[in-house]
């Protein structure tokens, strides 16, 4: 088992360093000067020129590529101009919400998801497989943005539920009751495009696999029905289950900019809006390698958690 | 007629989906041509007026807009952009795919790695990040929704090329001089465009989703010009005071995108033939029983089958695949059930416990009385008592038949506690036990192991054992050495033997083989189209037999030590059991065929302990019954 691990990490650098490549080549494409779109339009030639020689822009691409890339292995992601403070600083500070944000909604959309494939296969045609199959269609059609909108409206200024934006009390003690009575909307509304992608591939893997001889052999052998479906057919179809829930994961970690937008979420992907409008380069590129990373590794994980899942995967 | 409901059903949503996205579409083209206000002409004296007020239908936004108009400007924009996107997304990607999925070699994995790195990408961060690079604007969010979207074609695309490239009418193009070009147009394009057409179809929901999402954020259209997405972002600041100017845009939105994802499964079932006519529906728990009248008890055999019939309902097609078969089975004996594939012999197997795949399975007529009890239409909880505790089933294959992600010990363990309370560890001891009684060696160490660790013969012990594990009173095994080769065949015949001396077991031993039924059964019935058409003790039927269909059934096997004899494949096919002639299912495939034969219905003759279905035997019964 740790042997599989050191092998898929290892496997992680190539697709690490190639995240960096894009990365860098699509900020290369950046019409214009760079500093001068830092500067403004009244920036002095000399200011032009100090900056660019301090961004290490008048040397030739592969150069600046690399010294981009080795500073950024040494952790120092660079100085944001916006912000006037280091890449990395920010970029951590900010992350950490909005891990709390993604991770709670993606395990609500896993939860959720998964159960409702299984009740839907379980009871296909019936009057809960129609109910759930319009849900997940309402779900995976609605913008999450949209949805944040209509849940202020609706739970935060007509029921006064819960608060209508924030990650804390602007008063108040910072504890977990905060945290979750803030949390509980943009989570929600993060979740449900996701929760309705994997309800539907979860029924559609749960009818692919109750149609298999074992299945079969678990009725023949007078294992009851409840036990079939949740675990039998559920333990299989995880298989296939599993890899979306990792393509999710990253639709999670990435569409929580829109929630956090609308809920004023202090994460990376507000942060990252903000930068581009800014045009604060370096926050961008750091943000987008640091987030990008951080999803590599979580598949990672996911693939160890499928070869655990399935004993037929060699580790 | 059920299933067929719901299809039209989700057939008549997708229309619906179809209908309202026209109207849609059909407002954005005409919205020039509507006597709307001006939508980006200010009025701030009129900001805020809510809807059906004089002159706004909709009301009017923080600059006093006509929101009506804005409307459906910014839907057709949306939809301008989102399907301009899916339509560059795809050329692209599939044009990517093809080249990587024809090519192949090193072309396809420097393509391959390349998509996959994109892959890597949460999709949203990369066309943040693209945008980030091109600057804000409604182009450049397109640019970058379309980017992000093309390595699922690619990767879709390619993966459909691989599977054609190498067929034979490529070959043929091939030899036949046609360029690479040409090949890939007129041979591999036609293939392809409905995965792409699937693909888009699956996917114009998204785009629209997605670049309405970057002009929320200010990254889209830039003001005075609005899509749906940036009115939606603009209305943010006045959700609390003035909703109406958020919902307005925001329904919108949901609208078309539930239209087009409606619309888009119904093209992917229409396109996808494998969905087609609710194939994908899964078995029930137990096969559906839709009988007239219950056959009277008769006899008190152990097990007893009464003119049982099994059907197979496909769209309006009736599969007759068991016709009315009666069959009992005493402890200690031994049945076997002969007969081609397609026979019905195996339908008739997993019709005794309702393990009959149902969609599309039905039992329309008779009973299976175990112990006096019918079984047919029996309670669930009934069927499942005794499933695997008095009556249990061996399949064949039991790669597929085990559980693959279950170890055997689990799997054994579970077939105890579904019908006892015992602790785990009891029902443990007891696996090894079983696995040792049906000769595994190391039985200690294999209860820990993975189906797909062992081999085709170990497999199928794994699996009597299974049906032993509650020392049932009657074992249907379905097929259960055909998997294997010969000597390990001889093994487990020789198993199921001692079994059935030492523990009294009723086995019905289904088989297409002459020679198994030789070895261990004590009665024989031969099956041919869903009835049976022979029937008697093993021995007497193996020396003479009465109906033709049993004599070339058997003259299909070549015996040991008998010289060279010819080995006489039976002419045709059997009929198919939807349009079953009438009179004698065989009469097409017989040489002794004559008029009478297909005048009406034969009965099963019973003579003795022997009975035929034929009006001219081979032998007459009586004379072999001494």
């Amino acid at each position: 088992m740790a042997g599989y691990i050191l092998k898929r990490l290892l496997s992680a650098i190539p697709v690490l360093l190639g995240i960096t490549v894009i990365v860098f080549a699509i900020m290369a494409l950046i019409p214009g000067d760079p500093a001068t779109a830092i500067l403004g339009s009244f920036a002095t030639p000399e200011n032009v020129e100090k900056l660019n020689r301090d961004l290490g822009l008048d040397k030739p691409l592969v150069a600046q590529y690399f010294i981009w890339l080795g500073n950024m292995l040494q952790g120092d992601f660079g100085q944001s101009f916006a912000l006037n403070r280091p890449v990395i600083d920010e970029l951590l500070e900010r992350f950490g919400a909005t891990l709390i944000l993604a991770g709670t909604a993606f395990v609500l959309c896993s939860l959720f998801g998964v159960m409702a494939g299984v009740v839907s296969a379980a009871r296909q045609y019936g009057f809960a497989d129609k109910a759930i199959t319009f849900v997940v269609l309402l779900g995976i059609s609605i913008p999450s943005f949209f949805l944040g909108m209509m849940m202020i409206l609706t739970f935060a200024v007509s029921l006064r539920w819960f608060p209508v934006s924030g990650m804390w009390p602007i008063y108040g003690a910072r504890d977990l009751g905060a945290l979750i009575s803030h949390l509980t909307m943009p989570a929600l509304a993060l979740a449900v495009v996701a929760t309705g992608v994997i309800a539907r591939l979860s029924r559609s893997a749960m009818l692919e696999v109750l149609r298999q001889d074992f299945i079969r052999t678990a009725r023949a052998k007078g294992v009851p029905e409840r036990r079939v479906i949740w675990r039998h057919a559920l333990r299989a179809a995880m298989v296939s289950i599993i890899p979306v829930l990792g393509i999710q994961a990253g639709f999670v970690l990435s569409g929580a900019v829109y929630v956090e937008i609308v809920f004023q979420w202090p994460g990376v992907g507000r942060m990252l809006v903000d930068a581009i409008l800014k045009r604060d380069i370096l926050l961008v590129q750091g943000g987008v390698v640091f987030v990008a990373a951080c999803y590599v590794m979580f598949n990672i994980a996911v693939d160890v958690a499928q070869s655990l899942l399935d004993p037929r995967i060699k580790t | 007629m059920r299933t067929f409901l719901s299809l039209l059903a989700r057939n008549r949503l997708a229309l619906w989906g179809g209908v309202v996205l026209s109207v849609v579409v059909l407002l954005a083209l005409i919205t020039p041509l509507l006597p709307l206000a001006e939508p980006d002409v200010t009025d701030t004296a009129n900001r805020f007026k809510p809807p059906f007020s004089e002159g706004a239908l909709l009301g009017t936004d923080h600059l006093g807009r006509d929101l009506l108009s804005r409307l459906l400007w910014g839907t057709r924009l949306s939809l301008a952009v989102g399907f301009a996107a899916a339509l560059i997304a795809a050329t692209v990607g599939a044009t990517i795919g093809i080249i990587a999925g024809f090519y192949g070699g090193r072309t396809d994995n420097v393509i391959m790695r390349g998509v996959d790195m994109l892959m890597a990408f949460p999709y949203i961060l990369l066309a943040l990040a693209i945008v980030a690079a091109l600057g804000p604007g409604l182009l450049n969010a397109l640019i970058a929704v379309a980017a992000v979207n093309v390595p699922f074609f690619a990767r879709n695309i390619r993966g459909v090329t691989v599977s054609i490239a190498h067929k034979e009418f490529v070959d043929a193009a091939r030899l036949a001089g046609m360029s690479n070009a040409r090949i890939i147009l007129f041979e591999i394009l036609p293939n392809v465009l409905p995965v792409i057409v699937i693909a888009m179809s699956t996917t114009i929901g998204w785009m629209i989703l997605e670049t309405a999402g970057l002009s929320f954020l200010g990254l889209g259209s830039q003001p005075p010009q609005a899509d749906l997405g940036s009115m939606l972002g603009e209305a943010r600041a006045a959700l609390i005071t003035n909703p109406h100017t958020s919902i307005v845009p925001g329904a919108m939105i949901l609208v078309i995108v539930m239209c087009i994802n409606l619309l888009g499964d119904g093209v992917r079932d229409a396109l996808d033939p494998r969905l087609k006519s609710g194939a994908l529906s899964r078995p029930m728990p137990a096969t559906a029983v839709d009988r007239a009248e219950v056959p009277a008890a008769q006899g008190d055999g152990l097990l007893a089958v009464q003119q049982l019939q099994t059907q197979f309902h496909v769209k309006d097609r009736v599969y007759r695949a068991v016709g009315g078969v009666d069959l009992t089975v005493e402890p200690g004996q031994c049945l076997g059930i002969i007969g081609e594939s397609g026979s019905g012999k195996s339908v008739t197997a997993l019709s005794i416990m309702g393990l009959v795949a149902s969609p599309p399975g039905v039992i329309t007529g008779g009973a299976v009385r175990f112990k006096g009890e019918d079984l047919i239409g029996a309670p669930y909880e009934t069927l499942r008592s005794l499933r695997g505790d008095r009556v249990a089933y061996i399949f064949q294959d039991p790669l597929s038949t085990l559980h693959p992600l279950y170890t055997l010990g689990d799997q054994l363990i579970e077939a105890v506690q579904s019908h006892h309370r015992v602790a785990r560890a009891e029902a443990r001891r007891r696996a090894i036990e079983l696995l040792t009684s049906v000769r595994i060696p190391n039985a200690e160490s294999r209860v820990d192991s993975y189906p797909h660790e062992l081999s085709g013969g170990m497999r199928q012990r794994v699996g009597i054992a299974m049906a032993l594990a509650n020392d049932p009173e009657v074992i249907i095994a379905d097929e259960p050495t055909t998997a294997l080769d010969v000597t390990v065949q001889a093994q487990i015949l020789s198993l199921l033997d001692d079994l059935r001396r030492e523990r009294g077991l009723a086995i019905i031993f289904i088989t297409h083989d002459f020679g198994v039924v030789a070895q261990l059964c004590d009665r024989v019935a031969v099956m041919y189209a869903g009835r049976i058409v022979e029937e008697g003790p093993t021995k007497a039927i193996l020396t003479a037999p009465a109906h033709p269909y049993t004599a070339r059934l058997m003259a299909c096997v070549p015996e040991l030590g008998q010289g060279r004899r010819r080995l006489e494949a039976i002419t045709g096919l059997p009929p198919v059991v939807d349009k079953l002639p009438a009179g004698c299912a065989f009469a097409e495939r017989c040489i002794k065929t004559r008029d009478a034969c297909r005048g009406g219905e034969i009965a099963l003759a019973q003579s003795g302990a022997r009975a035929v279905r034929c009006i001219d035997p081979d032998v007459a019964l009586a004379e072999t019954v001494a």
